[in-house]
């Protein structure tokens, strides 16, 4: 029974959590930028506003794209069932696998890429068929990039995978979690639609992915949207954190432990988001062609992660 | 305890020094080969020095000494100034464009560990995990030469494979008797002069750097 609570109250912290995660990374690339920045709960303010908005909707949009949102979000809401945010081994671990998680956001990726194109406006095709190149070479770099952990652990099971990190603090600087770890930074900045894949808080025509698919979108459908984006966010940093540097996670459902889980994972990602923000301080958006090249460059790094850590066991 | 710490930082100084072997193939301007180069001696400068203090051989400082003034000071400094005099001559068309040869360059290390796991099953040094990723940077490093067009870009290539053998060397002997890696050195070094030489030439007769125009000579 606790498990079930807590695995609810871990998806639910980590709705909550996503947008001030995007709050806080904002926030921070603003002071780096001399700005003041918007204050860090700014994206509850605007999920809230988009809530209270009606819909408006094409005439030419099916109903596809009335059903697209809540596949999105659902997809997205029900990895963070499966993946260990703060306690290891999990209830759910048995439903679910690295596999699993993958494909479920490659789920709710390929519906957006539906949604963007069922409207038929060129901005959204267009998003789509850059939505799809980058989630082509992505999805089997993350993949990849898990299965270079999961080979040291010998299980494709996410809390297995962390649990075998925790009995050997050793294996988190080995070369194939080093290598593993730069691809899934790399991957992770693409698939959720960061610099220098696609810059997040411009709606410039000609370079914008995740924005272009969503153009169309309005009202609860846009926040639902929105929400599932910081979502995805947050597990891909929650997946950086917990898969490499497990410590701090809770073994054991005791208060004291879950609530020293708590405190390191948003200490954690509050760290990670201080890099992105830096990261997408120092550098420029790349062009649009050059992106399979940082993408073929983040594959190879899980290519490696993989071959070493299967050929020096 | 000792020995398994010794493996790891091996391996791992191993793999930096090949990852940075392979992000020669993602960049395109002189100057990042140039620092890269940099980069990737000091990190090799640092195996030695790891590996002269686990196997407990002084002479291993020495040469990491001569290694850090000669790969990470002078040659650099050099590329740098060839750089400099020639403008910067961006590698806009390799022969293999980038992410085929970042995919190949992946094939190559896995052909490494292929060729080097004979080697890795009879040896217990402590070492051996970097073997095949020193192979493979031996790999990347002739393929640098042999797909980019640019003449500095080749250069660059060569003393990456070079620094590929030594690593090999340092990893799968703990140092060879340091007249023969004074040699190498000075080697090294010669083999640089000569190909500035050629590249100076090279440059005053086509106005540019790209070797492709040498098929011009056939004509």
């Amino acid at each position: 029974m606790t498990g079930y609570l807590l695995e609810f109250s871990q998806a639910l912290l980590a709705l909550l959590l996503a947008p001030g995660l995007v709050g806080f990374v904002r926030w921070v690339k603003a002071r780096l930028q001399n700005r003041r920045g918007a204050p860090i709960r700014q994206p509850y303010f605007e999920l809230a506003k988009l809530f209270g908005k009606d819909v408006v909707m094409s005439n030419n949009a099916s109903w596809l794209f009335r059903f697209a949102p809540y596949i999105v979000f659902a997809s997205t809401l029900a990895v963070t069932f499966l993946v260990p945010l703060i306690a290891a081994p999990l209830p759910f671990d048995d439903i679910g696998d690295l596999l699993v998680v993958v494909y479920l956001l490659l789920l709710g990726t390929f519906f957006l890429a539906l949604a963007g194109l069922d409207p038929g406006t060129a901005f959204g095709g267009m998003g789509s068929s850059r939505e799809m190149t980058v989630a082509a070479i992505a999805e089997p770099t993350i993949a990849l990039s898990i299965f270079s952990l999961a080979l040291g652990a010998g299980s494709t099971n996410l809390s297995q995978i962390v649990t075998a990190t925790l009995t050997q603090p050793g294996s988190a600087l080995s070369p194939g979690h080093l290598l593993a770890f730069a691809a899934l930074f790399i991957v992770s900045l693409a698939e959720t639609g960061r610099l220098p894949v696609d810059n997040p808080s411009t709606h410039l025509e000609l370079t914008m992915i995740h924005e272009a698919m969503i153009l169309e979108y309005s009202g609860r459908y846009l926040a639902l949207i929105e929400w599932a984006s910081w979502l995805k966010l947050t597990i891909f940093f929650s997946l950086l954190a917990n898969l490499f540097i497990p410590w701090g996670l809770a073994l054991t459902f005791t208060p004291a432990a879950l609530a020293v889980a708590v405190v390191t994972l948003i200490l954690k990602l509050g760290i990670l988001g201080v890099v992105v923000a830096i990261v997408e301080t120092r550098i420029a958006k790349l062009r649009l062609f050059r992106v399979p090249e940082l993408l073929g460059m983040s594959f190879l790094l899980a290519l490696l992660g993989v071959t070493s850590s299967f050929l020096l066991k | 305890m000792n020995d398994s710490l010794f493996s790891q930082l091996s391996t791992l100084g191993s793999s930096v020094i090949l990852l940075l072997g392979i992000t020669l193939l993602w960049r395109k301007s002189l100057h990042a080969y140039a620092s890269i180069f940099r980069w990737q001696s000091a990190a090799l400068t640092l195996m030695f020095v790891i590996i002269g203090y686990f196997a407990d051989d002084p002479e291993l400082y020495v040469v990491a000494a001569v290694l850090f003034i000669l790969k990470v000071l002078v040659l650099p400094r050099y590329l740098e100034r060839m750089e400099k005099r020639f403008g910067d001559q961006r590698e806009l068309q390799p022969y293999v464009n980038v992410v085929t040869s970042l995919m190949l360059s992946g094939l190559l290390v896995l052909l490494a560990y292929v060729i080097a796991r004979p080697l890795v099953l009879v040896s217990d040094l402590p070492t051996r995990g970097g073997l095949p990723l020193a192979m493979g940077l031996v790999f990347v490093g002739l393929f640098v030469v042999i797909t980019r067009k640019n003449a500095l870009a080749q250069i660059v290539g060569f003393l990456v494979m070079e620094n590929g053998i030594a690593l090999l060397a340092v990893l799968a002997t703990f140092g060879i008797p340091i007249i023969v890696e004074l040699g190498v050195f000075l080697d090294v070094l010669m083999g640089f002069l000569v190909m500035q030489v050629f590249v100076y030439h090279i440059h005053s007769t086509f106005e540019s750097i790209d070797v492709d125009q040498l098929n011009e000579l056939k004509h």
